[in-house]
């Protein structure tokens, strides 16, 4: 068919201006400095003024009547489709590109007409009305034909290898310490990788084959200026497409007051989920973007605007669960969920202001930048009050047999699980590090081992650990048994530097450290034994050579209370408890050295006088009893033989 | 401690005094027929502006010179965090707020292309059907947040149509993403009724320390998410309160009073009609114009005569001017219900 374009007359002045601004142009893309948009927009310049003048000026009247004729033609297409509702792409794809080429004959001829009817006659006039109308008709039935385009082929969004962790065990913080064991932390940190998936794989939203046909309609409903209602659907049926699929994901909206109120364990499972979301979100969007920049190719500026609209609201509702969670009370089990939303609006943080990177995107980085700093304060502040915690613990009554106090293992614990997050923490932990690190003195072996032993976050866990120290000191005052205080804390120094020693924390640590606490036990272990046996072993101490003063009675009163204080000694401190085999191992048998040695010294030197009545022992039976020590079952050795002759 | 007591009456005076003006402010500037009316956009932005300013104000009271110990004692222990938890509930209201300014703006939009379709040099029935297309889904919409939750289903247009043809109809599934943001079963209406229980003026020996200026704030808070829920359309608003305890002798509070009557007696007007689209000025211009052009567009013909044209022509200057007011405040006072 000809083309309206062949048959409306173009008056003189107006082809000066033509002229003039081909001049123009041609000159301007001449020039070198031009990047793309610029000259994809002369161009398109070009081509139209060209096109506007391949006009012959004929005469008005037979130049009416054709115009009429085609016009005719159009409005038959376009009117015959309207009874037909089945898609118009997917019944005949020919026949929709013969509507949109009618479409753009109406529509050059709307543009066209005006300059007629200025001075146009009635008929003209009518003409130019009906265009419109049936102009209208078309783009109304092009919005539907996009809606209905875009929901048909909507491709289900999948990534690789979503799998979804869920780690249900959680280190409890809890007043009693009851429950509290050497728990399989492992469990309860697992990070989610499925997230890691590089944004070069960027699946379809839609199904490729209709994007050209997205294209067309766009490109059309723009030439007729009704690029709002273009927009205004586009964007209406990609954000049910985006909350669809939120939905999908299992993404719940809450009210911040919810989330405050929200019990741990559902608020540990909303967050996992979250986290996921986000991630996966993250790649949906890019996706998206591709879409609309494919869909609004030639039509510029509106791109942005458009993507931009569409994920606003749902990434705005994901941004306020975020911002509802660092609002709440630090609390020490908090921390690796919030490290780990630390890490995850992190990671993305790139993606996200490649994506949102014009200017109508603006406010949706800023909230990601502010969401990333709230959660940084409240994950500082969370594990500063872990340590007030710690500091702040109050229970008056003493661990029962000197073991390990729960604290001591709920803080090892804990800390055991920190190295894992050592990156982030030590971005969080840079600005607060104090003058507390120690000086970097001599390296070991001249490695840099050490090195690591001065990060942020190992000053942190020693400053941890030093607050968990002084507390079971004061701890330690609550037994009346100064040699009990001394089991005590000789066990729990053991525990913290046997935590330490574990291939998580030793690094962190250093050695410098754990030889230090080394070397602390070790100096309970002695204080114990003089504490408990430095007056019995008094009582065995021999006199000098003149032995014959010594009366046998003294002797003998003081095996007796020698035996007696060994006695009162086994009694109770067989109920004494050292967890750790090899201590107690070691323990057992340095007391056996001193203590049996001194006892055969003395009764060997002594037995004449003393007579085996008040040997009640051999010392092959102390050193058995020394082995009963510290086994954690109170044993009684009165009565418990018959006595010897 | 007496110097302490008298520093904390000067405090209490100074932070009454400057709430008292700043309400006064916006009570005469709602009244200055050149200036912003009551519940337009520009003076929602002023009333967010000075809520921000009072809340600055009122951390600058709390943290000069303030014993922290003070906060454990009573009437501290109750009155803090009852305030905290009207701080949540009010920045639960403000995401929804801002929620729903969005779905203005969608409004704005429909208005947009009415008007653009209406401005062409010669209005034919293509342009008029399009304006029509575009107003009737504005119309509905505005209905639409009103009514039920969660209703997509298709409507009997009972709305005059042109020939044949439902082509005017926008799909109604269209809106569905832009309403109901906030969880379920959330309600404004609740939620600013929560806030105002327990809220009770201190009195006598109470009334030193902190509880004074922890129930002005409050009281300013309230009063601020009541002005914003009333004025825009959110999630829930059946049987927002007309009234809260706002004691008329305190002297800070006279303005706040007065504004509070005003928007009452509107909202009371609009509980008349049956459409209660939010009392926000603009939206209900857009719905009288949108009503209006309407049954100028049921009526069209073509050619359309001049005199109708012309009453047409300044109507629809208006709604184009209302659109620039909106298309200028609206995503500034988003982003301040934001800061907040």
């Amino acid at each position: 068919m000809g083309d309206f374009r062949s048959i409306l007359p173009l008056c003189e002045g107006e082809q000066h201006v033509i002229a003039a601004t081909q001049h123009l142009v041609k000159a301007l893309g001449a020039s070198k400095n031009l990047d793309d948009d610029l000259r994809k927009i002369l161009s398109q310049l070009d081509s139209h003024l060209s096109a506007m003048t391949i006009l012959s000026p004929e005469s008005r009247g037979t130049g009416f009547r054709e115009v009429e004729q085609q016009f005719k033609w159009a409005e038959e297409k376009i009117r015959g489709w309207e009874s037909n509702q089945s898609l118009m792409w997917d019944s005949d794809p020919l026949e929709a590109s013969e509507y949109l080429k009618a479409v753009v004959e109406i529509q050059t001829l709307v543009e066209g007409l005006p300059r007629l009817s200025m001075s146009g006659t009635r008929k003209q006039k009518e003409l130019l009305n009906r265009a419109e109308s049936i102009l209208q008709t078309a783009m109304s039935r092009l919005e539907e034909e996009l809606v209905h385009i875009l929901v048909k082929h909507k491709q289900y969004f999948e990534l690789g290898n979503m799998s979804f962790q869920y780690c249900g065990k959680d280190v409890v913080y809890d007043e009693s310490f009851v429950s509290v064991e050497d728990m399989r932390i492992e469990e309860a940190s697992q990070r989610n990788n499925s997230g890691n998936e590089s944004v070069d794989c960027v699946p379809d939203l839609v199904h490729p084959q209709v994007i050209p046909h997205l294209k067309s309609i766009a490109t059309v409903m723009f030439a007729s200026s009704y690029d709002q209602e273009f927009c205004q659907a586009f964007i209406s049926v990609r954000r049910d497409a985006l909350e669809e699929y939120l939905v999908i994901l299992k993404v719940e909206k809450f009210s911040i007051e919810d989330v405050l109120k929200m019990d741990w364990n559902c608020l540990n499972f909303e967050i996992q989920k979250w986290i996921r979301a986000l991630n996966v979100i993250i790649r949906y969007l890019a996706s998206e973007k591709r879409l609309c920049g494919q869909v609004f190719e030639d039509l510029g500026f509106l791109n942005p605007f458009c993507f931009v609209e569409i994920s606003k609201v749902s990434l705005l509702h994901l941004l306020n669960f975020g911002d509802a969670i660092a609002m709440g009370t630090p609390e020490p089990q908090k921390l690796f969920r919030l490290l780990d939303m630390y890490e995850v609006v992190a990671d993305n943080l790139l993606y996200i202001d490649t994506l949102f990177s014009e200017e109508a995107g603006t406010c949706v980085r800023i909230e990601f930048h502010q969401l990333l700093r709230r959660l940084a304060d409240s994950a500082r502040a969370t594990l500063f009050t872990f340590g007030n915690a710690i500091a702040a613990n109050a229970s008056t009554s003493p661990v029962p047999r000197g073991e390990i106090h729960p604290l001591t293992r709920y803080v090892m614990n804990y800390i055991k699980t920190l190295p894992i997050y050592c990156s982030i923490l030590n971005v969080l932990l840079k600005d607060q590090n104090a003058a507390a690190s120690n000086p970097v003195a001599e390296l070991e072996n001249g490695l840099e081992v050490s090195s690591m032993a001065y990060c942020p976050m190992a000053c942190h866990l020693r400053s941890i650990t030093c607050i968990l120290e002084a507390k079971l000191d004061s701890k330690s005052k609550l037994y009346k048994d100064c040699a009990l205080q001394h089991i005590f804390l000789m066990n729990n120094y053991h525990y913290m530097v046997e935590k330490a020693k574990s291939p998580e924390l030793k690094l962190f640590f250093g050695d410098e450290w754990i030889r230090e606490h080394i070397v602390k036990f070790k100096q309970h272990a002695t204080s114990y034994e003089r504490a408990t046996w430095s007056s019995a072993l008094s009582l065995l101490r021999v006199g000098s050579a003149g032995s014959s003063s010594t009366s046998k009675t003294i002797l003998k009163d003081k095996c007796r209370g020698f035996i007696i204080a060994f006695e009162e000694v086994y009694k109770s401190q067989t109920g004494w408890s050292i967890p750790d085999p090899k201590l107690r191992e070691d323990l057992q048998i340095s007391t056996s050295q001193k203590v049996v040695l001194a006892y055969r010294n003395f009764t060997g030197r002594n037995s004449a006088d003393i007579g085996e009545k008040y040997i009640k022992y051999t010392t092959d039976d102390l050193e058995k009893y020394i082995l009963d020590l510290f086994e954690g079952s109170p044993k009684s050795l009165q009565r418990s033989r018959s006595r010897r002759n | 401690m007496d110097g302490n007591h008298e520093q904390e009456l000067e405090d209490l005076e100074l932070f009454q005094k400057y709430v008292a003006d700043r309400f006064s402010d916006l009570l005469s500037s709602s009244s200055d027929e050149a200036a912003d009316s009551l519940l337009s956009v520009s003076w929602l932005r002023k009333l967010v502006d000075v809520f921000l300013c009072c809340e600055a104000e009122f951390k600058a009271v709390l943290i000069m010179g303030r014993d922290p110990s003070q906060v454990s004692k009573p009437p501290l222990d109750r009155l803090v965090p009852e305030f905290l938890d009207r701080v949540v509930k009010a920045l639960d209201v403000c995401n929804a707020v801002s929620h729903s300014v969005e779905s203005v703006r969608h409004y704005q939009k429909l208005a947009e292309i009415a008007v653009s379709a209406f401005e062409q040099r010669s209005i034919g029935d293509g342009q008029v059907r399009r304006a029509k297309k575009a107003l009737n889904s504005l119309m509905l919409t505005l209905e639409e947040k009103e009514g039920s939750n969660h209703k997509s289903a298709e409507r009997a247009w009972s709305f005059g149509r042109r020939g044949a043809t439902n082509k005017d109809r926008a799909a109604p599934g269209q809106f569905r993403s832009l309403s109901w943001n906030m969880a379920k079963g959330w309600s404004a209406a609740k939620q600013i009724q929560a806030m105002s229980a327990n809220l009770v003026a201190p009195r006598g020996a109470k009334s030193s320390g902190l509880a004074s200026p922890v129930y002005i704030m409050s009281t300013v808070m309230l009063f601020v998410m009541w002005a914003l829920v009333a004025a825009i359309p959110c999630q829930e608003r059946n049987g927002l309160s007309t009234h809260f305890p706002v004691p008329r002798q305190l002297g800070w509070a006279q303005s706040m009073v007065a504004l509070q009557e005003k928007i009452a007696e509107e909202w009371k007007k609009k509980k008349e009609k049956t459409r209660l689209a939010g009392l926000l000025e603009e939206t209900q211009r857009l719905e009288r114009l949108g009503q209006s052009l309407i049954e100028f567009a049921d009526s069209f013909h073509f050619p359309a005569e001049a005199e109708r044209l012309e009453e047409m022509a300044s109507q629809v200057a208006e709604l184009a001017d209302t659109c620039k007011k909106m298309e200028e405040g609206l995503v500034p006072l988003q982003q301040q219900i934001r800061e907040v």
